[in-house]
């Protein structure tokens, strides 16, 4: 009976490794035609310098470009400051945000807060910038308050500047660091908590000792997602900012559709790439956690 | 004036809503004792010892650590230590690191702290463990850290949560005894709370049967085997065989019927009047068990009957017996010295029981 099993067995087998590349497929697919093949060829244009109309030869002019113009390189670590300093102020909001929600409430009233963190994200986020615009333009909702308040006398203008950049990208990330938080501090066992209190910590020692070790691979990974969302934001940085906003992405895009030029813009893609990889890297060294330990 | 005991506490009463989970309950443990509190899930046990800890804050009454009130302090500056349920250790650190948290609070020295975990290891055979991740101790080695994270710190008093109840068996056996000469060796009291007798019996010097959010009885472990003082002491202490039944004489001896159709001769019990309905508790082992069909003349209680099942269990083994006279059954521990190791079901037996084995309880009127 055995033997006669035997060629069936095999035939499953192979109908098994089928429905696995089938199942398999479409993210193979998703990464290979979306993610990798564009990349490859981006990085190819990126290597090809023009010297005249269809004549091209393959160099590093345009990442030099990039380092001999000022402009370039400081816009570069402008934005990556600026998306380091987002990526922390979100932290620092949505931190006792989630720890409210994972620890202090239960029940139906959970369940509320969790949705009223996620409802701003219903809306686009074209609409939600232009929220903050009707808040914090100079005939908007703060400068008319103070008016109406008498603090000040006349109209003030709060876009265009890094701060009102901050307020956005900020707002823009809040959920993306509230999930992974609040997923983390659910799985907090509240003893650990009342035991760390029982042996005489006080709330600052709790906290330090017990509860952001056992935080780690959330913030981490909500520090990566929040970060890479804000480098590669284009839309709430140019809206907020105005004519000063001087961010990265705003100059790929300058490059690939107003200027046409395709290989400049594709270098400055991956000196993007490059550096917020390497932003992610030195801050996994930093917290001594791995890219695998905060995905699960 | 003899020293303020290690743990005092007087009308301890804590109320959830209507419901009252803790009343007017007043016990005090003396130094260097294990005293533990025993009782049914529910019965507020845990509640209490929350209460100790300054986790929650009784409605009122009075919590004294050697002799100082505890009302109102936060938890971290309680002198008493707890061993959570599920030890609650922390993953994220070492064994050393465990351990020296609490010292670390109280800012000791680094070179102190290294010192004193090592030396608290070796008191509970862990010597050389300090580095090593919680995930890599076995159970009971997870249970000792628990403890040793506690006494490090020299509290006046160890508060234990039912620490054993997620082991298995066989460990829960070998841990009963070593915490208990862990206790004895290091001398710090131990208040422990359990709703598994043997834990509570085999470990402590006084035990507090809690039901219900009061203390039944507070005694040594013999005091509520032998000399149980209430109905549910009798019935949540040990094994019995338990009916209802009427006082039907008074006197030297107090007779009693049975509900089964059986009569039982008991102690005279002061405060029983004749046809008050009553609880009466017999043990399984204090039954004499015996082949033949004429019962024993010379026992205050005999009767015959024919065994009905056997429960072997090694040394727990039992008889379940109907009596011939009237209903019901009656359990029976098989002896262990084998005597009767070829028993077998419907062979007639003789069983037989002394007054004093018989205990009655005036039935609460509600029931």
């Amino acid at each position: 009976m055995s033997v006669a099993a035997l060629p069936s067995e095999g035939a499953g087998r192979a109908g098994l490794r089928l429905s696995l590349i089938l199942l398999l497929a479409p993210a193979l697919l998703w990464l290979g035609l979306l993610i990798i093949l564009p990349h490859i060829q981006l990085l190819a244009l990126s290597l090809k310098v023009k010297l005249g109309p269809r004549l091209y030869e393959t160099g590093l002019t345009n990442y030099t470009e990039f380092f001999a113009e000022s402009i370039y390189w400081s816009t570069l670590i402008r934005t990556a400051f600026i998306s380091i300093a987002a990526t922390a102020l979100t932290l620092l909001i949505a931190f006792p945000v989630a720890y409210y929600i994972a620890k202090m409430i239960r029940g139906r009233r959970k369940n509320l807060l969790f949705v009223l963190a996620l409802l701003p994200f219903w809306v686009s986020e074209l609409i939600r910038t232009l929220g903050w615009i009707i808040i914090l333009r100079e005939t908007g909702l703060i400068s008319l308050g103070l008016q109406w308040l008498g603090l000040i006398d006349q109209p003030v203008e709060l876009l265009g500047n890094d701060a009102a950049i901050l307020v956005g990208l900020v707002y823009t990330s809040m959920l993306f660091m509230v999930v992974p938080l609040v997923t983390v501090l659910d799985s907090l066992d509240d003893t650990l908590v009342e035991a760390g209190y029982d042996l005489g910590g006080n709330g600052f020692a709790v906290l330090r000792e017990i509860i952001i070790p056992h935080a780690m691979p959330g913030i981490v990974a909500g520090c990566i997602i929040v970060f890479m969302l804000t480098l590669g934001n284009i839309l709430t940085p140019a809206l907020l900012g105005g004519k000063n906003s001087l961010w990265f992405t705003d100059q790929i895009f300058q490059k690939f559709i107003v200027r046409f030029n395709w290989e400049q813009g594709a270098a400055f893609g991956f000196l993007l790439l490059i550096v917020s990889s390497l932003v992610v890297w030195i801050g996994l060294k930093i917290t001594r956690q791995s890219l695998a330990s905060t995905m699960t | 004036m003899s020293p303020a005991p290690d743990l005092d506490i007087r009308g301890l009463v804590k109320r959830f809503g209507r419901f009252t989970a803790v009343e007017d309950v007043t016990f005090t443990v003396p130094e260097g004792s294990f005293f533990s509190i025993l009782g049914p899930s529910g019965c507020g046990k845990t509640t209490l010892m929350r209460m100790i800890a300054g986790f929650s804050r009784p409605d009122s009454g009075d919590i004294l650590i050697k002799g100082n009130s505890t009302i109102g302090l936060p938890p971290n500056r309680v002198a008493a230590n707890m061993v959570f349920q599920h030890l609650a250790l922390f993953p994220t650190m070492s064994v050393a690191e465990n351990i020296g948290y609490g010292l670390r609070r109280r800012g000791h020295s680094k070179s102190e702290i290294a010192e004193r975990v090592e030396r608290m290891l070796e008191r509970v055979d862990l010597a050389g463990s300090g580095p090593k991740q919680i995930n890599q101790l076995s159970g009971g080695q997870k249970q000792r850290v628990a403890i040793a994270r506690c006494l490090v710190l020299e509290p006046a008093l160890l508060l234990l949560d039912e620490p054993l109840g997620a082991l298995d068996l066989k460990l829960r056996e070998q841990m009963k005894v070593e915490l208990k000469q862990l206790q004895a060796k290091l001398g710090t009291t131990f208040v422990y709370i359990t709703h598994d007798q043997s834990e509570a019996l085999v470990m402590s010097d006084q035990v507090a049967v809690m039901n219900a959010g009061r203390f039944e009885q507070i005694g040594t472990p013999q005091d509520l085997y032998y000399r149980p003082l209430t109905a549910f002491v009798a019935g949540f202490v040990g094994n019995s065989n338990r009916w209802r039944g009427t006082v039907s004489a008074v006197g030297a001896q107090t007779r009693y019927a049975a509900e089964g159709g059986f009569e039982l001769i008991g102690q005279a019990v002061s405060g029983l009047s004749v046809g008050q309905p009553v609880d009466l508790f017999l043990r399984p082992e204090a039954i004499t068990l015996s082949r033949g069909t004429d019962p024993e003349a010379a026992a205050a209680n005999a009767l015959v009957g024919n065994v009905q099942s056997l429960l072997f269990d090694g040394g727990n083994s039992m008889a379940i017996v109907a009596p011939d006279r009237g209903g019901g059954s009656i359990t029976v521990a098989l002896p262990q010295t084998g005597d009767l190791a070829d028993l077998t079901p419907g062979e007639p037996v003789r069983l037989s029981w002394s007054a004093e084995q018989v205990t009655g309880f005036a039935a609460a009127s509600a029931a």
